[in-house]
């Protein structure tokens, strides 16, 4: 029944996933996952870690092996067609493994020989993808001299060598300074805006924000939500929050005060959060029984929100 | 998923490709080595040992006459050992190399292929320099005991290829199963130096009684030592049981290392 043309809604998709799992011995650690990734957008994985992103992300580039169920790269089965689709795809992995044996602009041609493509249209691509990257005049820089931001930056012009259908990328910003991050997710926009296909793995809430137009939220193997970002915060969480932190004994006062007004709270360190459809109502109450609260900051909801309130606070790892 | 994984030969010579890129700018740097180290066995040896066995000499040759082919073979074996071994755990573990080519159409077992290859060229290529040094330095100063003197020697640079395409399946194999890169010196002092004392490099190891021979028998560089330096004085037809053994051995143990590399590439 598939030949990679799987309508929905009108769109085409480039990924598909149907019970896709993954076991390692005796660890499972992809339990049955189903998504579907459509042409241009950019579709993201969330999740604590070791949730399964990144082994969802390895049975994609051929890094992993399906334990079972399905999972098409434009219509090629994975297990099947190992080499075309790799083809077909471009990764940015979440460790650096850049040659270092090699130059910038060498890591770009080397990369595009792989692929088997002319020289002369490797050579033209990777003067294009340095520049795409701002890494024109490091051409002939080594590896080892550029800063974290410049070399995640070559990975994704990497990436990128074989005009590739798909991107995946593997938290493609972890461990940048905020400047870094601001300029990899420019180049990301930019490669959206121009109807390339990105997948990516995060667990920063604002990046996932960010960059995708749709997303889903893994936990322990499983896809446990799943929506664009807006959707999933009206779906889970209240349009406003409020932070409201004072002491202890303050805090465990107000909880009680605002239990009738609030959709629900949710204590956080020294500070108490209220989720409300009407924030007002919740300020109302508080002045009403002059209570002494240190600080509040009312702010709308985030997908933060929906992902604590979904993985819960716990630390995982 | 399952099988037994055949190398792709565009894909290996794209990893072979890469290697040859990157040789072509360090060689000079890292040639000086692969010399220094059969000309000091020559020297310290050939010269030291052997002006106490002038007398007769080994099978009707010079003591140096008989060891410098050897040591043509025993370059090729450390060479594509250290090929092997270090630098491809290297490759593997630290700079995740293979992680980065694997992503690409390029699959785990063309990288393993491509690794075998380039070891050879490798050895080859130091063989090959090594080898126009041992005839230069036979011709200038033991003109009458040349030390490579049959037009055979021009078989030697394809042989010392074959001769490090081996010792590379086997460095390959211990690298595929070892996760610390200490315990090469388990594989360098219980393999490769044993491999080398007792190759018939120094000393023949027929004339010893049983089961020494028989042991030297099972030794993939006794072989390659016969078959260099009958290549270097003139082949008797034995020599072709040698390059048999070589080529069996080599064959029969190559897909070995390739699924266990893959395992480890991919899960």
């Amino acid at each position: 029944m598939n030949d990679g043309m799987n309508h929905k809604a009108g769109e085409v998709t480039t990924l598909t996933a149907r019970d896709l799992r993954k076991s390692y011995d005796d660890f499972q650690a992809v339990r049955g996952v189903d998504f579907e990734v459509y042409r241009g957008e950019c579709f993201g994985f969330l999740g604590p870690n070791g949730a399964g992103k990144t082994t969802t992300m390895k049975m994609i580039y051929g890094a992993a092996i399906p334990t079972s169920g399905e999972l098409e790269v434009t219509g090629l089965d994975v297990k099947r067609h190992e080499r075309a689709v790799k083809r077909r795809i471009g990764v940015v992995p979440q460790e650096n493994n850049l040659d270092e044996d090699l130059k910038v602009r060498e890591n770009l041609l080397v990369y595009g020989r792989y692929f088997d493509l002319p020289k002369k249209i490797v050579a033209q691509r990777a003067e294009e993808l340095l520049e795409f990257v701002q890494l024109s005049e490091k051409a002939e820089a080594k590896v080892e001299q550029l800063s974290g931001g410049m070399k995640r930056r070559l990975l994704v012009a990497r990436a990128l060598i074989n005009d590739p259908d798909l991107v995946v990328l593997d938290e493609p910003t972890t461990g940048l300074d905020p400047q870094a991050r601001h300029l990899v997710w420019d180049k990301l926009r930019e490669l959206t805006s121009e109807g390339k296909t990105l997948i990516l793995t995060t667990h920063y809430m604002d990046e996932a924000a960010q960059l995708c137009d749709r997303l889903c939220i893994m936990e322990g193997g499983g896809i446990i939500s799943e929506g664009a970002p807006r959707d999933l915060i009206s779906e889970h969480v209240s349009a406003e929050v409020l932070e409201l932190r004072a002491t202890p004994e303050t805090l465990e006062k107000l909880a009680s005060i605002v239990e009738d007004v609030a959709d629900n709270t949710d204590r956080v360190g020294d500070a108490l959060l209220v989720y409300a459809s009407d924030a007002d109502a919740v300020m109302e109450k508080i002045r009403e029984w002059s209570v002494e609260v240190d600080n509040i900051l009312r702010r709308r909801a985030t997908l933060e929100d929906v992902f604590l309130k979904l993985t819960g606070r716990r630390l995982v790892d | 998923m399952g099988g037994v994984r055949i190398p792709s030969a565009r894909g290996a010579f794209r990893v072979w490709q890469r290697n040859a890129m990157i040789f072509r700018k360090y060689w000079k740097s890292i040639l000086a080595p692969n010399f220094i180290d059969p000309l000091l066995y020559l020297g310290a040896l050939g010269l030291g040992l052997g002006a106490f066995i002038r007398e007769g000499g080994i099978n009707g040759q010079t003591y140096l006459q008989y060891i410098a082919p050897g040591l043509l073979a025993s370059n090729a074996m450390w060479a594509a050992s250290f090929e092997s071994t270090f630098n491809t755990f290297v490759k593997l573990k630290i700079d995740r190399i293979y992680d980065a080519i694997t992503t690409t159409p390029v699959n785990a077992e063309d990288v393993v292929a491509g690794e075998y290859l380039w070891a050879g060229t490798r050895s080859a290529l130091y063989g090959t320099a090594f080898l126009a040094v041992l005839t230069m330095l036979g011709f200038v100063f033991t003109p009458e005991n040349p030390l490579v003197s049959s037009p055979w020697a021009l078989l030697l640079p394809p042989v010392l290829l074959i001769i490090g395409v081996m010792f590379s399946v086997m460095g390959t194999l211990f690298t595929s199963l070892i996760q610390r890169i200490d315990l090469y010196a388990y594989y360098f002092t219980l393999v490769i130096t044993p491999l080398f004392l007792f190759s018939g490099i120094f000393f023949p190891v027929e004339g010893f009684p049983a089961p020494v021979p028989q042991i030297a028998w099972l030794n993939p560089l006794y072989h390659a030592v016969n078959l260099c330096r009958e290549l270097a004085s003139g082949p008797s037809p034995g020599v072709l049981a040698d390059a048999a053994w070589i080529l069996v051995f080599t064959a029969s143990l190559s897909l070995l290392p390739v699924q266990l590399m893959r395992k480890r590439l991919v899960s």
